[in-house]
């Protein structure tokens, strides 16, 4: 019986930490195609 | 408009060295938290192995109650100096801090209700952490809303100013009513101990790298969507000069 | 910038009316949403339960009022044929006899355990439809080598922890 909701906790943990992390690294790449390289990090 | 869609997917990345060392450690770190928070630990006298929940849960809540700090900072100091940087770090910083406090309220409510028998219950540290979470959404809210950016980055500050409230109500909650949701365990006083306790830390350090890593590419990101916003407004307005130009 | 606020803008205003309309939209949301919870906070959260001493004192002036009632189970908990619990529920020196006739309560609700039950007097009794388990913040790991349960330096605070595994489980 506990099992299945620790189970469920860690999974939707992990799968929501997982599809974050997945989605700023797509959005990243994706934004850095329209941005000129020496603009692409904050170094004020 | 920039065309760099025939370079390659590594120099396009957010990421640096630094980051790949936190994400790294993240993982390695996860892995250990996992092995002990679900098969070394032992279940819980009373709860047995719902207990296992708190592992996540927690660490959960603590690195919201930082993000929410790193806002209310950011926002002063944007205030202050008016800096892109600190406007930009509270935004992550929120995002962030929402996508954990999501996480509390759902391992919260899977927790409940094999222990209390409920998913959730209107007692002041459950109403009140919902309380921060739709003012924190409110926060995004205002971020993504047509005000010119000054105005924009300017309401959302005040408002991650007083948001900040609720990090304070909702920790003292438990002791400043009666309420279902137990007291402080994991304080100065843990009323954890040895296995338990270690897994809880692990769980902790995990979740902090994950979130620190969370947090560095997130403000990249959102760099990278104010500069992209920036280009747009420069190509607008030169449209507008050829057009009165005409 | 004054040649630009000379410009006509009508596809900008067109798309300025919508997202406004959206702005009002998603922040109406929000606020409703906020002020429901507010009600909460403000009404149940504000005085979520009261102790069995409490309630008891102020029985007359409950009336047949509904409100959560906090206390410890104290006598063996009992289950008749149609699924209806009776027990005692003790706090502060005052004790009352509970009859609950609602949900099922998590596998947690056994004698000395914290429990809030949702209901109303009916005479003596507090007859409950929703039955939960108050969980204590001491967390004790089940270990059947453990020989000391003291968590806090004082052993009496906590009272005798079971040393072998919760029968059932």
């Amino acid at each position: 019986m506990y099992w299945g909701f620790v189970a469920a906790g860690y999974l939707l943990v992990i799968g929501v930490l997982s599809g974050y992390a997945a989605w700023i690294i797509a959005r990243g790449r994706a934004l850095s195609r329209d941005v000129p390289e020496e603009k692409r990090r904050f170094l004020d | 408009m920039i065309d760099n869609r025939n370079v390659s997917t590594a120099t396009l990345s957010t990421a640096s060295k630094a980051t790949r060392i936190i994400g790294w450690s993240a993982l390695a770190v996860s892995g250990l938290a996992l092995l002990f928070g679900l098969v070394i630990s032992g279940p819980e006298v009373n709860m047995r192995d719902s207990v296992r929940l708190l592992y996540i849960h927690v660490p959960s809540v603590l690195m919201a109650y930082v993000c929410f700090g790193i806002t209310l900072v950011g926002s002063v100091m944007y205030l202050r100096k008016q800096s892109a940087f600190w406007d930009l770090a509270a935004a992550s910083a929120a995002e962030v801090g929402v996508v954990f406090l999501g996480l509390v309220l759902a391992t919260g409510a899977l927790w409940g209700k094999p222990t209390w028998g409920t998913y959730w219950e209107w007692d002041p540290r459950l109403t009140s952490t919902a309380v921060m979470f739709i003012m924190y959404v409110g926060y995004l809210a205002i971020r993504r809303m047509d005000f010119s950016p000054e105005v924009r980055s300017r309401r959302a500050a005040v408002v991650g100013i007083i948001s900040i409230l609720n990090v304070i109500i909702v920790h003292y909650s438990v002791q400043w009513w009666r309420g279902l949701h137990q007291g402080q365990t994991f304080g100065l006083d843990p009323q954890i101990r040895d296995m338990q306790y270690f897994a809880w830390f692990l769980g902790t350090v995990a979740l902090a790298l994950v979130g620190s890593w969370l947090l560095i590419h997130r403000f990249r990101v959102a760099w990278l969507e104010r500069q992209v916003e920036e280009s747009q407004l420069v190509r607008a307005l030169a449209e507008r000069r050829r057009e009165a130009g005409e | 910038m004054t040649e630009l606020d000379l410009t006509p803008l009508p596809p900008e205003s067109e798309r300025t009316g919508i997202r406004s309309w959206r702005n009002w939209l998603i922040g109406g949301a929000l606020i409703a949403v906020a002020l429901v919870l507010i009600y909460q906070a403000l009404t149940t959260a504000r005085v979520y339960f009261l102790n069995v001493d409490e309630a008891v004192d102020r029985r007359v002036e409950l009336a047949d009022d509904t409100f959560n009632l906090q206390g410890t189970v104290t006598t063996e908990p009992s289950t008749a044929a149609d699924g209806t619990i009776t027990f005692t529920m003790s706090f502060g020196g005052s004790d009352a006899e509970v009859l609950h006739v609602g949900n099922a309560p998590s596998g947690l609700f056994k004698l000395g355990e914290q429990v809030v039950a949702e209901g109303r007097w009916q005479g003596d009794e507090f007859v409950s439809d929703r039955l939960l388990v108050k969980h204590s913040e001491e967390y004790v790991e089940d270990n059947p080598n453990r020989v000391d349960y003291e968590l806090d330096g004082s052993e009496a605070d906590i009272g005798a922890p079971p040393v072998t595994p919760v029968p059932g489980y």
